[in-house]
């Protein structure tokens, strides 16, 4: 009878071991999706901006390239979030 | 080193017949920037106006005009020739005059003769094309047309059609498009056009020719392979006049756009009656040479004076940097070359731009691809910007294959010795073991190289501002920046007090003093106060800043991340193509299996040169931004004049 419950018990803890695993990395992912999404959006704008800013003139070319990697923060912090989840 | 070239200002002041010997000298030295003189009122320089072009000028344009041409229209570029050898002024002048106007003939008769023959080559496919659908009819092309009272109508019908009689129709075989030329008497035209709309008929011209069709096609050919044979033969001439006489246009173009420019040098100059004024730039170690060298040319007919320099003045600039570091000019140019009483940074940044790339890509194999792929790009990659390029990435390939050895990478696989730096490992693949990556560590790595980038830019801010901005200002910036540097540490101070974390200090075990708190702590709050205060009396809207602190040193952190990302591309492309493709096969060789190697290797290659493309890019990129936006913004603002002197760099001529 002992033995069975305590084998019920080890069962259940590492079920939620597992599942806690897989809330992690499910939350890892979110991470990555949310800010990646959110870098693209914001390097789609500039990005288009720079290009047209730069055929007027070539010389802001350095300039437009620094706006243009500004919003990857937002996705290196997600992945930093993430990999912060996973290990 | 971390200042530009110290200028001088030189005023030289002769009579109008020196003109010559004074253009002609200072463009010779190739030191001399010449201030642009503008009628704006400028004091003492009242009644003066701009000078005239030398004698000559209009001449020498038309000869350039020509040379252009020429040049254009053989496709001559003259940075991209490599010059054997130097011309002399005085051959090419005798040559210009006897040669150019030989070629320029040739030339114009040879594209005339072209382009004639363009013109026939396009008529004759145009015939070709109008011929083709009447072959299918064995008539006669004088037959279609003629005729009083009868109309001819040629063209496409997508069905078949019944055109009432009394009428001839010929309609070629075929489901979809047929050919058709029907002919009727004038009076029934409506009612063929009603039965024609019908069957969706698209006319076709009928080609004024005589003969039978396929003959007079045949007869076209011939003449489009004429004309392509006689403008291949003139193709070749041209070829051939162009290898004989590139470098000798070139050097034209060098010799008489430095007659130009020399021409129009009084345009740059103010005059007054019968003297001339100039002002300009020289670097201050050449200004002695330079008077000397005037005053020999003009035998002492000349004034040249120093003037001082103004705090306001636009001096140019010209980077005086150690060799190694004056590839990263570069990378200062991009962003915006310093002012001429500001820090030059290229120094800090020729040293730190490898670093950050060899620690985000450090893997000794995609390290030493990318040096064999600079150094082969060396021959191929011409004029200045792309060498300095090459050159900046030769150096971030040595520091990627300095640091690959200190992680121990190699094209994503472990080496052979323990890592020195945080170990980047990941578990990936079905069988992957071991301690996995030490991201606190790589975390805390980048975030004190962070501090330190941050810290440094701000020590050089204080350096700024006490060269720039005078009395009580000077102090409230110096003191603002002190603030930042302040609120940072005094930040790190009470972090470190209340949580321990790897690779910084753990002062959490010190004996609590108030409030829970320790020494440590209450040395950081006090930081914290006074970097406030400091910050505020500079401006109080820059505390909107304060997040930045955060912001910025947590952005270093990409060089881990960018760093990881690019591991596990590694580890995912060795994975698929040895774990999942060459590896299960090699046991047991069978023909499939050599398709699955073949495969792997594939896969094998391809991804590991798109993983060192975006090596290149991602830690380009990112090193490069960690530098403008986290670096510079703390003290750098840029917007310097380049030192362009009045002269020429010769590369194909020589007195």
């Amino acid at each position: 009878m002992v033995t069975e419950v305590a084998a019920a018990v080890i069962t259940d803890i590492e079920v939620m071991k597992a599942s806690q695993i897989g809330m992690k990395a499910l939350a890892a992912a979110i991470a990555i999706v949310g800010t990646a999404f959110a870098a693209a959006w914001a390097e789609m704008a500039i990005g288009s901006a720079a290009v047209g800013a730069t055929a007027e003139n070539k010389d802001i070319f350095g300039l437009v390239l620094l706006l243009t990697v500004i919003p990857e923060t937002i996705v290196i912090f997600g992945l930093v979030v993430a990999l912060l989840l996973i290990f | 080193m971390l200042a530009p070239r110290q200028m001088s200002r030189l005023l030289i002041v002769a009579s109008r017949d020196q003109l010559d010997p004074v253009i002609r000298e200072l463009y010779r030295s190739h030191l001399f920037h010449v201030e642009d003189f503008v009628v704006d009122g400028r004091e003492g320089y009242d009644g003066f106006s701009i000078g005239k072009p030398l004698p000559g000028a209009g001449e020498v344009s038309t000869d350039l005009v020509k040379v252009r041409t020429i040049e254009n229209a053989f496709l001559i570029r003259s940075s991209e020739i490599e010059p054997t050898g130097k011309h002399l002024n005085e051959e090419l002048r005798s040559k210009i005059e006897q040669e150019l106007p030989t070629i320029e003939h040739e030339l114009g008769e040879l594209t005339g003769r072209r382009s004639r023959l363009e013109v026939t080559l396009k008529e004759c496919e145009q015939k070709i094309t109008e011929l083709l659908p009447f072959t299918e009819i064995p008539m006669d092309m004088e037959i279609y047309r003629g005729y009083a009272g009868l109309t001819v109508l040629a063209g496409y019908v997508s069905k078949e059609v019944n055109i009432p009689e009394p009428a001839e129709v010929y309609i070629s075989a075929g489901k979809a498009r047929r050919f058709m030329v029907a002919v009727f008497k004038n009076d029934r035209r409506s009612d063929v056009d009603r039965v024609l709309l019908e069957a969706n008929f698209q006319a076709v011209t009928i080609p004024v020719e005589t003969g039978m069709p396929r003959a007079r096609i045949d007869a076209c050919n011939e003449q489009v392979a004429q004309a392509k044979a006689e403008i291949d033969q003139i193709n070749r001439r041209l070829d051939e006049i162009r290898d004989g006489h590139r470098e000798f246009l070139v050097a034209c173009e060098e010799i008489l756009k430095a007659d130009i420019e020399r021409a129009e040098a009084p345009l740059r100059f103010a005059t007054i009656g019968q003297m001339f004024v100039a002002e300009g730039w020289v670097p201050k170690d050449r200004a002695a040479p330079l008077k000397d060298a005037l005053n020999g040319a003009t035998g002492g007919r000349v004034f040249v004076t120093e003037l001082t320099v103004g705090e306001h003045d636009p001096v140019p600039v010209e980077y005086d940097n150690p060799p190694f570091a004056r590839p990263s000019q570069l990378l200062m140019d991009t962003y915006s070359r310093p002012k001429y009483n500001e820090l030059d940074p290229t120094i800090m940044v020729s040293i730190v731009f490898p670093i950050f790339f060899g620690l985000i890509l450090g893997d000794v194999g995609y390290g030493v691809l990318l040096l064999f792929m600079c150094l082969g790009l060396r021959k191929f990659i011409k004029g200045e910007e792309g060498q300095q390029l090459i050159a900046v990435l030769r150096n971030a390939s040595i520091s990627s294959i300095f640091f690959g050895v200190l992680y121990s990478e190699f094209l994503g696989f472990p080496m052979p010795w323990p890592y020195l730096l945080p170990s980047r490992h990941l578990n990936i693949g079905a069988n992957a073991t071991g301690h996995g990556p030490n991201i606190p560590g790589l975390m805390m790595m980048a975030i004190w190289i962070g501090i330190v980038h941050i810290t440094l830019g701000r020590i050089l801010s204080m350096v700024n501002h006490s060269r720039q901005d005078h009395g009580t200002h000077r102090i409230k910036t110096i003191l603002a920046n002190v603030g930042w540097i302040l609120m940072i540490w005094g930040i790190l101070f009470l972090i470190w007090s209340m949580v321990p974390m790897p690779y910084m200090p753990d002062l959490t075990g010190l004996p609590l003093v108030v409030m829970g708190l320790n020494v440590t702590a209450l040395i950081g709050i006090a930081a914290l106060i006074v970097g406030i205060i400091c910050i505020a009396r500079e401006s109080a809207l820059e505390i909107v800043e304060l997040p930045t602190i955060f912001s910025h040193a947590l952005s270093y952190s990409r060089i881990v991340a960018v760093g990881l990302s690019s591991v596990a591309i590694a580890m995912v492309v060795n994975y698929i193509a040895i774990g999942m493709l060459i590896g299960p096969q090699l046991e047991n060789i069978t023909l499939v299996g050599v398709i699955f190697i073949i495969m792997g290797v594939l896969v094998f290659l391809i991804g590991h040169v798109m993983n060192t493309a975006l090596g290149i890019l991602g830690g380009g990129l990112h090193s490069l931004r960690l530098h403008y936006v986290e670096f510079f913004t703390k003290f750098y603002k840029g917007g310097g004049k380049k030192y362009s002197p009045f002269g020429l760099n010769r590369r194909f001529t020589e007195d």
